[in-house]
């Protein structure tokens, strides 16, 4: 028995066992037609595009990348002029991914398989201002809000959350806990970023919210708030893991079938997406990082190419 | 003291505002005499909604049509540019550059392009320039066509200006979704975008050009038996031809700008693409070299356009025959080898950050006091007022009815000491002390109602006025009255701070050469530098806030007081001048009762170029967190919204066009005393 199909087999009783039923071959339907795939604006999701693209390559497809603003994307998604968005983090999609989800013009794939993390961070210096971190209960302690101050938020301290524009339920928390605190909205990404880098160099406190998988965690050593009770396990109320999914147009079944069905089965772990994150930060380029990835992990991926095409 | 006669102007300003000491005195005890009442919303945005969808379905076909017509030649232009090998690329331009410019300016295209190459930009560019080879064609051809029917059918004028006053000013992030919709995403919304923005300097243009071709070329070609088109093409055409070059120049500048800005829907690779995902990173390194490949290419496209435009129809293109055809050898010998240089220009910009970082760690101290410093002094008066943030907390004083008191009274007198001989001087100060006591966004609704109508129509009659209360009116009624407020604080404190600042650099580069040759790079950098380059340093020295969104405004709006003040007062007549030093003038009565009156008009116009930018710059402001219009923009772009993205728009064009046709009529607005 080849090397080849005792992966074969692995992955059809992996599959089967996972409840997916015995693999069956799909047709590659329109090989000839270049796949579009989503290259959105951070680094994670820009590593999963070129890793996607790599493996889709493997099962004989062609591939193009195609840079894309997130939301704009989502047009572009339900019109079919991009195939696949791998990487979509279900808290941060406005109301245009409900809408074009609920009209049929794109399809849920279901998890990337990534271990996500969203909540209330701070450099990790900030333990000797406030020596009762990492527990919530530091935030009602007068001498460290004091050092959160600004006159912005005077005499509360100053919360940075995520932009207006992302929803964020950080304000509600705040309030739900009477804690002395006012939550200013960063107005993007860059900004969280910025300020964060700024806070580590000048030593200045800082609690903002945010999440992970992220480049920036591995350059700024960070500490996460342990979260007071939630009130209520809503989404309002309470912050949860959020889900991370791939998203393909609602056409893609119908022309690409095997291609479905690897987009499907594949997965990224969160170590190796951080592992190439910090390659690239280092100077790598992300085409390199991509193809070491797939040649280190001819065990992951082979099945699951296999199992759409055999 | 007696006081003067009033006239009847002034004496409507003294009602006027006792009538708002009385509203903000009663704003008090009724709240909701302070913002737009709630009662009053509509939901505007949903109306709006019904009446897009249908029509941009309808639209669709049409909008898919035209981009599969657009991306063709798009995609070859991207291709034969990827195809061209950077050394040909370069001779090429460079001899262009020699053409229109002259020795100095081919080298400079041939520097400026290599350092393109040298930092790693190289492919990123060239899809730029191929976004802007089209987009610039198609704006300086409905441009030109507009601008001649315009000038064959005069009636079409006065709606034609309003019309490419609102294309000018009406942020493009707030009609991004309509034009996804038409048009699908890919480059041609963003093209769609960048050509609406960039053909109003074309139209303009077009007019002032026709319109100044001398009367007696064009009787000189009708004695000649001259049709109607070969009058129009062979006569009127040819001697506009400088102003039309003109015209390309400046569309050319306003489709580069847009262009990067719009870079936000993706799907192209360019160069404002990597400014953004830059910023979103915030790594400065990576955005100023960017930042600095924009403004490279914004300077070799300005001289060269404007080097075509200042010799107009000349012969003798050998050189330029030389040269393509040297690159088209070069071309044909280097094609297909990889010669653009590795990723050592990217490495070494990223080095920036750490230094960038290494001065904010030795800096902070220092910022952080200017930071709280202007916040205390300038931002928080304006924006709570003295009554909301006089507090122990704030300022180390409660607001006791005595201390209202002592305000109202020192207030009233300053008031009548300063009005004693020009009463207008009185009333502009009583209203300032009044906006320092609410602070502008608390100031009463009815009060900005009838200020604002007023002055507009004191200043443009009926027509002004009913547009600036339909606008306050739009925003009260959309639920946006206290975004808008937040706009108009923010730019009034960017512009006053900007025209100070503008307004002093411009003396100076009037007063010394050398001044003026070191200020006119910088002023070209800051204003071509997309603006997002600015956002990261001002963020790690200012953090997150309206004061930083303060600093990335008046970074951008300082350039156009710079320019319009040092031009004024170069452009002031030389025997007058001549005329004071005799009547012994010292320098600084030159300066104030001599020079900076007769350059009025400049002065005025500066203002409102600096209004124009500080407005156009809210949107890209609301990336550092604010709270005003800029940030409803992006809330509707998440939301998909596009009723609501269009409304928070067409408020902030709304206010552009008020503040323009304010400063540009000559009037009697207040504090004008002469």
């Amino acid at each position: 028995m080849t090397r080849k199909s005792i992966n074969a087999a692995v992955s059809a009783f992996a599959l089967a066992a996972m409840g997916f039923g015995p693999a069956h071959a799909a047709d590659p339907g329109a090989t000839g037609d270049t796949i579009r795939i989503a290259m959105l604006e951070w680094t994670g999701a820009q590593i999963t595009s070129q890793v996607v693209g790599r493996v889709l390559e493997k099962a004989g497809y062609k591939v193009e990348y195609v840079t894309a603003g997130n939301y704009p994307h989502f047009q572009g998604l339900a019109d079919g002029e991009i195939a696949v968005s791998p990487e979509i983090w279900l808290n941060n999609v406005g109301d245009i991914y409900p809408k074009a989800l609920e009209a049929g013009q794109i399809e849920d794939l279901g998890t990337l398989g990534l271990q996500t993390n969203e909540g209330w961070i701070y450099p990790k210096f900030m333990e000797e201002l406030c020596p009762a971190l990492p527990s919530w209960e530091a935030l009602n302690d007068p001498d460290c809000v004091a050092q959160l101050a600004t006159p912005d938020t005077l005499p509360n301290g100053r919360f940075l959350d995520y932009p207006s524009d992302w929803g964020s339920r950080a304000a509600t928390i705040i309030a739900d806990n009477n804690l002395p605190l006012t939550a200013v909205p960063s107005g993007s990404e860059g900004a969280m970023l910025a300020e964060l880098r700024a806070a580590e160099a000048a030593k200045t406190p800082l609690v903002m919210m945010f999440w992970a998988p992220h480049f920036i965690l591995a350059e700024v050593e960070v500490g996460w708030i342990e979260m007071p009770p939630c009130v209520d396990q809503s989404n309002e109320h309470c912050i949860m893991p959020p889900d991370v999914n791939k998203v393909v147009w609602s056409g893609f079944a119908e022309k690409w079938p095997a291609a479905h069905e690897v987009l499907k089965s594949f997965r990224l772990s969160t170590e190796d997406q951080q592992q190439m994150m910090l390659a690239i930060e280092q100077g790598q380029s992300l085409e390199a990082v991509a193809d070491g990835w797939i040649a280190a992990n001819e065990a992951a991926w082979r099945p699951w190419v296999d199992a759409a095409l055999q | 003291m007696t006081l003067p006669r009033l006239t009847r102007a002034e004496m409507l300003w003294v009602l006027l505002l006792a009538a708002s000491v009385l509203l903000a005195a009663l704003a008090h005890v009724f709240p909701v005499l302070r913002g737009f009442p709630a009662g009053l919303t509509l939901p505007l945005a949903d109306w709006a909604n019904a009446v897009l969808t249908p029509l941009v379905e309808a639209l669709r076909p049409l909008g898919r049509l035209v981009s599969a017509a657009v991306e063709g030649p798009l995609e070859a232009i991207r291709a034969a540019l990827a195809w061209l090998p950077w050394p040909a690329t370069v001779l090429l331009v460079a001899a262009l550059a020699l053409q229109a410019g002259g020795r100095g300016l081919a080298v400079f295209a041939a520097a400026a392009l290599g350092l393109v190459v040298a930092m790693g930009y190289w492919p990123k560019a060239m899809n730029t320039l191929a976004l802007v080879l089209i987009s610039v064609p198609l704006a300086v051809g409905i441009g030109f066509a507009l601008g001649a029917l315009a000038h064959r059918f005069p009636k079409l004028q006065p709606a034609l200006v309003v019309l490419l006053d609102v294309m000018q000013t009406w942020p493009a992030f707030g009609y991004l979704i309509p034009l996804l919709l038409l048009f699908g995403f890919g480059p041609t919304a963003g093209l769609a975008a960048s050509v609406v923005f960039s053909i109003p300097p074309m139209v303009r243009n077009t007019l002032v050009g026709l319109r100044g071709v001398p009367p007696a070329i064009v009787e000189s070609a009708l004695m000649a038996g001259a049709t109607p088109a070969q009058l129009f093409w062979q006569a009127r055409v040819p001697s506009a031809l400088p102003q039309l070059l003109v015209g390309v120049n400046q569309t050319t500048m306003a489709s580069l700008s847009m262009v990067i800005i719009i870079a936000i829907i993706g799907g192209f690779d360019d160069i404002g693409w990597e400014v953004l995902s830059a910023m979103r990173a915030a790594e400065l390194g990576r955005s100023l070299g960017a930042g600095l490949v924009i403004v490279l290419i914004a300077v070799l496209l300005d001289r060269i356009t404007r080097g075509f435009a200042a010799r107009g129809r000349r012969t003798g293109r050998r050189v330029l025959w030389i040269g393509a055809a040297a690159a088209l050898v070069l071309a044909v010998a280097l094609a297909g080898q990889d010669l653009l240089p590795g990723d050592a220009g990217q490495r070494s910009l990223r080095r920036l950050d750490g230094w960038l970082l290494d001065f904010v760690a030795w800096s902070a101290p220092f910022f952080g006091l200017l930071r709280n410093a202007i916040t205390y002094g300038v931002m928080l008066p304006m924006r709570l007022g003295f009554s909301g943030s006089a507090s122990p907390m704030v300022w180390g004083f409660a607001l006791t009815p005595a201390i209202i008191a002592a305000y109202a009274l020192a207030s009233l007198a300053l008031a009548l000491w300063l009005g004693r001989r020009r009463p207008m001087r009185g009333i502009a100060f009583g209203f300032a002390a009044l906006l320092v006591w609410t602070g502008l966004p608390g100031f009463p609704w009815p009060g900005v109602f009838a200020l604002a109508g007023v002055a507009c129509w004191r200043a443009g009659g009926p027509g002004l006025c009913a547009l600036a209360l339909a606008g306050l009116a739009l925003a009260g009624v959309s639920g946006l009255w206290a975004p808008m407020m937040q706009s108009i604080y923010l730019c009034a404190v960017a512009v006053l701070i900007s025209f100070a600042l503008g307004g002093a650099l411009g003396v100076l580069a009037a007063e010394s050469d050398r001044f003026s040759a070191l200020l006119r790079p910088v002023s070209d950098a800051l204003q071509t530098m997309p603006q997002f380059v600015f956002l990261i340093p001002a963020l790690m020295l200012f953090k997150v806030g309206e004061f930083t969104a303060l600093i990335a405004i008046v970074l951008y709006a300082v350039v156009p007081p710079i320019r319009y003040v040092e031009h004024g007062l170069r452009s002031v007549r030389a025997d007058l001048v001549e005329a004071a030093v005799q009547m012994g003038a010292t320098p600084r009565q030159m300066l104030w009762q001599v020079k900076l009156p007769l350059a009025r008009p400049s002065v005025r116009l500066g203002l409102n170029q600096t209004i124009m930018a500080a407005l156009s710059m809210l949107v890209i402001a609301a990336l550092v967190g604010t709270r005003e219009l800029g940030q409803q923009v992006y809330v509707a772009l998440s939301k998909a919204d596009a009723g609501a993205g269009m409304i928070a728009g067409g408020i902030i064009a709304c206010i552009a066009l008020v503040a323009d046709r304010l400063l540009r009529t000559p009037g009697e607005a207040p504090g004008r005393t002469d």
